[in-house]
């Protein structure tokens, strides 16, 4: 504890100008179980005007971190500790001390807080225009003046204020609710920001330009920011320093290039391994074993011993206090300075992996074989021009009763083919499309025009007159896993009965015992052990990671030949991903389906396609722009979409090697009921020129005869009239 | 197609449908009502055709005409709002129905209005004070009651407010002996007598409370709630604006189908406390006999319950932005 105690002033010799002093904040539950202690004794300083990173799994304790700061922790948990506030002009708050008034005048003017759940963070029935209002008027301040205020950060925003501000909260699209939530947090004007997973809820896209525009709006409105998050790469780009929160304390804190590049602790270090990035070598990317400490038992020692490769007796027994790395760089491990050593990156400075054959493999030509793209062989399902159009109903007003509905243009002539122990994965941002792609394919929407054919038979063809397939024979091999496991499962049945059902469903010939051998074995196989103790439980029961896997196990059980995974891994927390995507690869091998994957991250899609020799397909309002493997699509789109999407994907790069600017011109997708003409993506292109606007580019091969790609952009065409057109990007 | 032109489509299916069944009840079953009310008159001592003039003349049906333009003819007259002559009043069924209807509806929409609003009131503060000694009695109480049946009430009620205190009629609809008007006196024993079938109904309908308490508790978990909270709304506001406003919202829809249930219950309540409403005249057609009337008061009910299904669902969107101009949102 003296320790603790002495190494709190060194930390304030780092730290010059503090705005927020936190000193060991701890958060108790009382549970039935007993106590749980869901922050542990936290002590951190915060300075001025800095953006400091705060990295986490789920159940690290970020929430409350966060929730510590404006004392607004959930009954029924208790906060203890102390956090001094020191405004600009001087003086000392004490955070923990206030009134309920006081608190509810502290709370928005001075430190505001923007959630994850955008999405429900605004009451249905209001239009944002009344959020606003309302948070002014509860603060006593002019309502002109700020409503002023508001309008100029939503602009700030990229966002139209009086569209925005006229509209429900429904009417929004995802990224644009989040950037709503965080101008509201903005309109009185607070001195920190305090961000718990703002972008978790958004595809990459809508993230990395939402990443860009906090650093704008830090600049202009005098902010200090805590930004939150499970994602180490998302928030290297953004933070001056990072803190890793590990089992509820923090375990190592410095400065982001210093903890992405000589990170100290084993936890950050194998943290940073674990994230699907585009560059590091496949093969180097590996989960976390175990699992992080229940909250209930008391940890003596270190928190990460029982996972650490380096742990031994004293990790086991002595709380490693901070050790310093540097004046403001701090880690909690008795052994910090032989974790690189122990816990090995592939871009450690040392260069010794870089020339090393794994790093080489992905990047290495595959014999034809391993291809059956080239091969001749028949598809199993292949889709040839599908269509899916939704009628959208329209505004209120009795009186345009016969006015047309308009179209959503879904998926608008998307064609492509799917072999046996073919890996697909469709990439994009939300709305585009690929979600109802995906379920077009499996047959489990109906095309509004255009074929999907299963082993050469109209899937729906089958279903209504019959064909050489039967129908219930493709419905068996056409299967799917949701992105989200905990609402795939039937809350109410055990792991058992909702694993039991297909095979009741469609082997007639098993018996009770037999059903419950093969589903034993699968638990046991995806480390679901011991099994006789998983069948047993409710879903609730299981983390996210094994409610994904058991709704992996049900749809493999039919044994499929397609299995459509709509985002089957972005539920889960970074660290876990790898192994997820691992153990989806492994079960292709031993049932031999093949996957159509769905995914709005680059760096999932690049991890599976490299290690299966897949295809990547970058779909955009409807479109299919751009398809090929994925060396091709990553170190050489064609299409300047792939190229955003490229861009949004966090890399693990040090400053100097970031481009910053965002290749696009506009961050919200246009409306999908008056998609843009010709080339759909020249709105926010910026290559975009006078015959992107009129003509729509076909697909055009760029690949070489080892690799697939193609794309539909004129870019990709040597002599097309794209080249001598005017250009339509003002500025 | 707007869904506002299929739902007053299907609500005017629902309608023809009704006075279809109606039709085919009178004329097809065996031993129908027509048949049956040949027999009554010629019983009476009038001859056949005379019977079958007179029963014509009733039922808006002419057994001669063959079904199909007979039914052509059936539903012409029922769109032109006449629905036949009641054989026991001696009167136009329409003018029956016309002047009990304002009854009915009177001591329905008193019955409904007033459980919605106190159900609110109460859920409201059965969630803001879960599992106190409020909420774990009011479950309690509104359990029990909602498998108590109203009638049963009904004349428990009436044996004694009615009978034994008397502080209620035990029969009627408006004082005697005063003339109808618009003043005090008057308006004053019209609710005199409307209080007991309101109170029966009343006691009964723990129903809404309970859902509002569900919905009220549910919406106490949202994040924009806390959000709320954390910008520092006054609680005012909170609770109204955001905790009423939001749990209210499914409930609106139930308060359509409960004015359709309780049209159902008028029948036998009316019949309890001699109130002449619609259901009271409809249970007198069906001790009398009286097919025109029974159909009759049949019908109103039934267009009754579909309108009010219909202005719940059209005006749904008003209360609710989400609903009715879903945008491209489930993408």
């Amino acid at each position: 504890m003296t320790e603790q105690a002495v190494s709190n002033d060194d930390r304030d010799a780092s730290i010059t100008d503090p705005i927020l002093e936190v000193r060991n904040a701890t958060v108790k539950f009382g549970m039935d179980r007993g106590e749980s202690r869901v922050l542990d004794d936290v002590s951190i300083d915060i300075e001025r005007n800095e953006i400091l990173g705060v990295v986490g799994e789920s159940g690290s304790g970020k929430s409350m971190f966060a929730s510590a700061f404006l004392d607004a922790i959930v009954d029924p948990g208790t906060l203890s500790g102390e956090i001094s506030y020191y405004p600009d002009s001087g003086g000392e708050v004490d955070v923990l001390g206030l009134t309920k008034s006081e608190l509810n005048q502290f709370r928005w003017e001075e430190i505001a807080m923007v959630f994850q759940g955008a999405m429900s963070s605004f009451n249905p029935v209001r239009k944002i225009n009344t959020h606003f209002v309302e948070t002014l008027t509860a603060h006593g301040d002019t309502v002109s003046e700020g409503m002023e205020r508001a309008r100029t950060i939503l602009s700030d925003l990229y966002m139209d204020p009086e569209r925005v501000l006229r509209s429900y909260p429904h009417e929004l699209s995802g990224g644009m609710k989040q950037r709503v939530l965080i101008a509201l947090s903005l309109v009185l004007e607070p001195e920190v920001l305090v961000m718990d997973e703002p972008t978790a809820a958004l595809d990459l896209l809508m993230q990395r330009s939402i990443i860009s525009l906090i650093e704008d709006i830090k600049e202009k409105y005098d902010l200090t920011i805590v930004f939150i998050t499970h994602d180490l790469p998302l928030v290297v780009d953004l933070a001056d320093r990072i803190g890793v929160l590990y089992a509820f304390e923090f375990i190592e804190i410095g400065p982001a290039n210093e903890l992405l590049e000589e990170a100290a602790h084993p936890y950050t270090r194998a943290l940073l391994k674990s994230t699907p990035n585009l560059t590091a070598p496949v093969d180097e990317m590996r989960p976390i074993e175990g699992s992080a400490p229940d909250p209930v038992n008391e940890i003596s020692g270190c928190s990460y011993h029982s996972r650490c490769p380096m742990a031994d007796q004293r990790c086991e027994v002595e709380d490693p206090g901070p050790y310093i790395v540097d004046t403001d760089h701090d880690v909690h491990c008795h052994y910090w300075e032989e974790a690189s050593e122990a816990v090995p990156m592939p871009n450690d400075g040392s260069g010794t992996e870089t020339g090393s054959p794994d790093s080489d493999q992905p990047i290495s030509v595959q014999t034809p074989e391993t291809r059956p793209r080239w091969a001749g062989e028949n598809p199993v399902l292949s889709l040839d021009d599908v269509e899916v159009h939704f009628e959208a109903t329209q505004d209120e007003g009795l009186l345009n009763l016969f006015t047309d509905p308009e179209t959503v243009r879904a998926v608008d002539g998307i064609s492509f083919d799917i072999y046996e122990n073919d890996v697909v994965v469709l990439v994009g941002e939300s709305g585009c499309g690929k979600t109802t792609l995906g379920k077009a394919a499996v047959g489990l929407e109906r095309p509004t025009a255009g074929r999907v054919e299963y082993r050469g038979q109209d899937v729906w063809e089958a279903k209504e007159t019959g064909g050489d397939i039967p129908f219930e024979d493709i419905r068996q091999s056409l299967q799917i896993v949701h992105q989200d496991p905990g609402n795939a499962l039937n809350s109410y049945r055990k792991v058992f009965s909702s694993l039991e059902e297909p095979l009741v469903r469609w082997y007639d010939d098993l018996d009770g015992n037999d059903r419950r051998q093969r589903i034993l074995s699968m638990l046991k196989h995806v480390g679901m052990s011991p099994p006789e103790d998983y069948i047993e439980r409710y879903p609730h029961q299981l983390s996210g990671g094994e409610q994904q896997r058991v709704a992996l196990i049900r749809a493999m059980l039919m044994n499929p030949d397609v299995i459509l995974a709509d985002e089957p891994v972005s539920a889960l927390d970074v660290s876990l991903r790898v192994e997820m995507m691992d153990l989806m690869l492994e079960l292709q091998d031993m049932f031999d389906t093949s996957y159509l994957f769905i995914s709005h991250d680059l760096a999932n899609a690049r991890y599976i396609t490299e290690k299966t020799d897949g295809l990547i397909g970058v779909v955009y309002l409807g479109k299919l722009v751009e398809i090929g493997t994925p060396e091709r699509i990553i170190n050489d789109p064609q299409h300047p979409y792939t190229r955003a999407l490229c861009w949004a994907t966090p890399e693990l790069l040090t400053e100097t090697d970031r481009t910053d600017d965002s290749p696009m011109r506009k961050i919200d997708i246009p409306d999908p009921t008056d998609p843009p003409s010709g080339c759909r993506y020249h709105t926010r292109c910026p290559e975009a020129r006078d015959v992107c606007r009129e003509v729509e580019p076909e697909m055009v091969d760029s690949g070489t005869d080892e690799t697939h790609q193609r794309a539909a952009c004129f870019r990709a065409q040597e002599n097309h009239e794209y080249w001598t057109s005017e250009s339509i990007v003002e500025d | 197609m707007d869904w506002r032109v299929r739902r007053i489509g299907q609500a005017l299916f629902t309608v023809w449908g009704v006075i279809t069944i109606s039709f085919l009840l009178v004329r097809l079953m065996p031993g129908n009502p027509m048949s049956a009310m040949i027999v009554e008159l010629e019983e009476q001592g009038i001859s056949p055709t005379q019977a079958r003039y007179l029963v014509e003349l009733r039922l808006n049906i002419d057994p001669e005409e063959p079904i199909p333009i007979a039914y052509v003819n059936y539903v012409g007259s029922m769109i032109q709002g006449d629905l036949g002559h009641s054989m026991y009043y001696d009167r136009p069924v329409v003018e029956v129905l016309a002047t009990a209807l304002p009854w009915t509806l009177f001591v329905l929409s008193w019955a409904a209005f007033i459980s919605f609003f106190l159900g609110i009131t109460l859920g409201a503060l059965m969630a803001y004070w879960e599992g106190g000694r409020l909420d774990l009695g009011l479950t309690g109480y509104a359990t029990v009651m909602g498998s108590v049946p109203f009638y049963v009430l009904a004349i428990l009620l009436l044996v004694f407010l009615g009978y034994r205190y008397g502080i209620f009629p035990t029969g009627g609809r408006q004082p005697t002996g005063v003339e109808p008007g618009f003043n005090w006196t008057y308006i004053r024993g019209v609710i005199h007598h409307a209080a007991l079938p309101v109170i029966s109904m009343l006691v009964v309908s723990g129903a809404a409370s309970l859902s509002m308490r569900g919905n009220s508790i549910r919406v106490l978990g949202e994040d924009y709630l806390r959000v709320a909270r954390l910008r520092g709304l006054p609680d005012s506001t909170i609770a109204i604006q955001y905790v009423a406003r939001n749990a209210i919202l499914p409930m609106y829809t139930g308060l359509m189908i409960s004015i359709g249930s309780m049209f159902g219950g008028s029948i036998i309540l009316e019949e309890v406390f001699a109130y002449r409403g619609v259901g009271y005249y409809m249970m007198s057609a069906v001790n009398q006999r009286d097919y025109p009337l029974m159909l009759g008061a049949f019908t109103i009910i039934t267009i009754a319950v579909v309108i009010a299904l219909l202005i719940a669902d059209l005006t749904y969107s008003k209360i609710d932005p989400r609903a009715g101009g879903g945008k491209s949102e489930g993408l």
